[in-house]
């Protein structure tokens, strides 16, 4: 152990293990990058990428495990000593100061004389062919600029080992370019770099290693030319499930021919997303899959309202409601159930019949101004019924529920509002088993009761489970269109990374 | 490079003649030198509480216990004085008394995690309720010497010895935060917290750090208080930490952290200690004093906050739009 070969890798970590409370994020991760090499960390939404990387950067202490820099284990757990060791982390969102200038960002956290910085500052800026007036200050930035910031910051460092988080999330096409130039520069110069990215074909321009994390384990491993893409698309995959074909037909398939569309999204822009058009039919499930950040939850949050539009147009009943404030178009009868119920969702403290009748405080149903307790607890009283919701009473705190019963009180919430459109944004995130079969129902008997349902989900399975037809965002923009026939999770998992399967984008 | 006329101290200092020039047009007696000058001298007190809260407000905290602190120091000062004791001791005493109750504001607000203004609002009270043990609910007076005198000396062109002290301290300050490599860790963590501990800075030593400060500079001011009035009431200092804050914001430091600079809450503290003064020249009653000085604190406390929000939103759809700037060839996108 003490030994240190020649062979030993830059950066090694065995069998790191992390828990938050009851979750464990991390089951044993084994990974090593060598000097000059680009290793490409892909994985879906939740696999454990960023626990991973904050470990490395001392942001948490791992519960077990070692880390090993050139062979030698290493104490890391504070994110100065990380630094000290050559480890420096450029993160998906750059974290500059936004009011001190470029030069004040890049020198500030060192110890040396200033004059000295510079010239060393100005070395390696000519090594990376960087061009950045210092003086600006870091709020006049780009993403691409910002991000030339952090990796100058590495640089100064000495930084043997760079970690950058899915740094072309945010970048147009010829910044990505420039940034490649770079990387290719750094793996020249025996940096070791670990890379972290959503989009496969970068993996194959950029990387000399891959590896493929997955619930919190490493799936695959190995050097990129030993891989295809579909190759990887299998290692995202869960593991075990054979592509099964049978469905539970549990409602009849639809029959579009003779449906109007109650929502019509037509080349609708917005902030985080652009040009997307489609449709979505009364009793239906739509489902919108995608990785994190490829704008499903901006695109959603801009049709209800909460965000401006930037173009384009969302029809509801063939009445144009683009650019409606979310009271217009809630009245509308487009209803939203947000992702995370702690903080839009619920209302904690209050009992769970005044949480399901919420949305109708401002309704002649329960009364105005004096609140008719009785209709409210009726109102209640039937859905908790209808959604099996586990209760002892009405009064309780809606904090004392489980999560899955406080997804069923605010979907009870949303539907008390008789909405024509219900969006579910990741209806069954942090839910238990028992809990998320009971959401299913719940949803199905939306459909049954022909509201048409928009289904933001990460989750393929649930995607495969539920919906009638299914929509993929990728940067952005919808990428793919699939029937229920068509949803596989290789379907899915392909157009979500950005994989073309050849399909029509149809846009009727 | 920096254009000086831009910086948010700048429009603090115009302000500030702004203020003494209409004053002046309204009542020319205004503009007598003495008169002048004085606004500057009894800015004293002012101005030491701003620098001092201006480290905190800079690290993106507040710490509301500075007026009790400083009224418990001039107690203590005074009482020191009733029995004949020597200016290094009063000035070791109340330093030291300052420097304790900001290492308990600091561990509680960045160890502890509990909001800084509920923090500092509890040692606030407790404070309070030392002084009244102290003094036994009593009003600490009769003593002088030497010490009383001090306040009415002046250094030259009729500035006086505190307030040249005072201007020497915010000297250091503004040099210590604008131009020293450490001194900056207070704007940064300020700035970015997250960030900040991303190149290594410790936030924990920092926040720690900029409320004993605040303390250290909140028991001078007491010092100054006891010189000044030779008497201390259990209620000295009472409300004294608002106007420090006031100060803070009209110089041009953000409420939200990671902006502005020493000058700036000097200048602050004399606009908000000449208001009353004004007041008298341009003949309204002094009982709109604190209506006024409330009304400019939140007019410039809610355009700042305004800016910052409006900063995040533009920089949150600035980094949306790129995301579809332009299609990838590989991303099977129609354009």
């Amino acid at each position: 152990m003490t030994m240190k070969t020649a062979t030993a890798p830059r950066l090694q970590v065995k069998g790191i293990r992390k828990a938050f409370g009851q979750n464990v994020v991390l089951k044993g991760i084994d990974l090593s990058v060598d000097a000059g090499e680009v290793v490409a960390l892909i994985g879906g939404n939740g696999a454990g990428k960023s626990t991973l990387m904050k470990i490395i950067m001392g942001i948490y202490t791992c519960d077990e495990g070692e880390i090993l820099l050139d062979g030698q284990p290493v104490k890391l757990g504070k994110a100065s000593a990380s630094l000290a060791h050559g480890i420096y982390l450029v993160p998906q969102e750059p974290m500059l100061f936004p009011n001190m200038t470029v030069l004040e960002n890049i020198l500030m956290g060192f110890n040396e004389r200033e004059a000295d910085l510079r010239k060393r500052l100005v070395d390696c800026m000519a090594e990376l062919n960087f061009t950045l007036n210092l003086q600006r200050k870091a709020n006049t930035l780009s993403i691409a600029e910002q991000q030339m910031v952090e990796l100058l910051r590495g640089m100064m460092r000495n930084a043997r080992i760079l970690i950058l988080d899915e740094p072309t999330s945010s970048l147009t096409f010829n910044e990505v370019q420039a940034l490649f130039k770079t990387v290719e520069d750094l793996k020249k110069k025996g940096i070791a770099i670990i890379y972290i990215t959503h989009r496969l074909t970068e993996v194959f321009e950029i990387a000399t290693k891959v590896a493929i994390m997955r619930d919190g384990v490493i799936t695959l491993e190995g050097a990129v030319k030993d891989f295809t893409k579909e190759m990887l698309i299998q290692g995202l995959l869960p593991g075990g499930t054979e592509e099964t074909c049978i469905k539970e037909e549990q409602c009849a398939p639809l029959d579009y021919r003779h449906l109007k569309p109650v929502l019509e999204v037509k080349d609708f822009s917005g902030y985080g997303f652009a040009h997307c058009t489609f449709n979505l039919y009364p009793g239906e499930i739509l489902g919108i899959a995608g990785v994190v950040g490829a704008g499903r939850t901006e695109l959603i949050s801009t049709i209800f309202g909460r965000d401006k539009t930037l173009g384009g147009q969302v029809l509801l009943d063939g009445k144009d409601i683009t650019g409606l404030s979310t009271k217009q178009i809630l009245r509308a009868g487009i209803n939203f159930v947000p992702e995370d119920r702690h903080y839009h969702g619920i209302f904690k403290i209050r009992s769970i019949s005044s949480n399901t009748t919420s949305a109708l405080l401002n309704d002649e149903e329960v009364g105005k101004v004096n609140m008719n307790n009785r209709k409210q607890r009726e109102i209640a009283d039937k859905y908790a019924k209808e959604f099996r919701t586990k209760i002892v009473s009405l009064d309780d705190l809606m904090g004392s529920l489980s999560g899955g019963n406080q997804q069923k009180v605010v979907i009870a919430r949303a539907l008390s509002t008789h909405p024509k459109v219900v969006i579910l944004d990741e209806p069954t995130r942090g839910i238990d088993a028992a809990a998320r079969g009971d959401v299913y129902n719940i949803i199905r008997q939306l459909k049954e009761a022909g509201v048409a349902v928009l289904m933001v989900s990460s989750d393929m399975e649930e995607v495969m489970e539920l919906a009638d037809r299914a929509i993929t965002v990728f940067q952005g923009r919808i990428n793919g269109e699939f029937s229920r026939e068509e949803i596989t999770q290789d379907t899915l998992t392909s157009a979500a990374f950005g994989i073309a399967h050849e399909r029509k984008v149809s846009g009727e | 490079m920096k254009n000086p006329l831009k910086a948010r101290w700048m429009s603090s200092l115009i302000f500030l003649i702004a203020l003494f020039v209409i004053t002046g047009i309204i009542a020319p007696s205004f503009l007598d030198y003495t008169n002048i000058i004085n606004c500057f001298n009894t800015a004293t007190m002012y101005t030491l509480l701003a620098v001092g809260i201006a480290f905190v407000i800079m690290t993106g905290e507040i710490d509301v216990s500075i007026g009790a602190t400083l009224g418990l120091t001039a107690g203590m000062t005074g009482l020191i004085a009733q029995q004949g004791g020597s200016i290094p001791k009063m000035l070791a005493v109340v330093l030291l008394t300052g420097a304790v109750i900001g290492l308990v504001n600091g561990l509680g607000v960045a160890y502890f995690g509990v909001p800084s203004l509920i923090f500092t609002l509890g040692t606030n009270s407790v404070i309070r309720g030392l002084i009244y043990l102290m003094s036994d609910g009593r009003t600490v007076e009769n003593f002088g010497g030497v010490f009383a005198g001090l306040n009415s000396m002046t250094v030259f062109a009729g500035i006086s010895v505190y307030y040249a002290i005072a201007l020497v301290l915010v000297a250091v300050a503004h040099i210590v935060l604008t131009r020293t490599r450490k001194g900056k860790y207070f704007i940064a963590v300020g700035d970015n917290a997250g960030g900040a501990n991303l190149v290594g800075i410790s936030v924990f030593g920092t926040k720690v750090l900029a409320y004993v400060l605040c303390g250290l500079f909140a028991g001078m001011g007491g010092f100054v208080f006891a010189s000044k009035y030779g008497q201390v009431m259990t209620v000295a200092g009472n409300g004294y930490e608002m106007t420090a804050i006031a100060a803070c914001v009209l110089g041009g430091i953000s409420l939200s952290g990671g902006m502005g600079n020493m000058v700036g809450a000097a200048i602050g503290a004399v606009i908000m200690s000449s208001i009353s003064r004004l007041l008298v020249f341009i003949g309204l009653p002094s009982t709109y004093n604190n209506t006024i000085t409330g009304v400019m604190l939140i007019v410039i406390v809610v355009v700042d906050a305004l800016a910052q929000r409006r900063s995040i939103e533009m920089t949150r759809r600035k980094r949306l739009l790129s995301r579809t700037a332009e299609p990838t060839p590989e991303g099977g996108a129609k354009a």
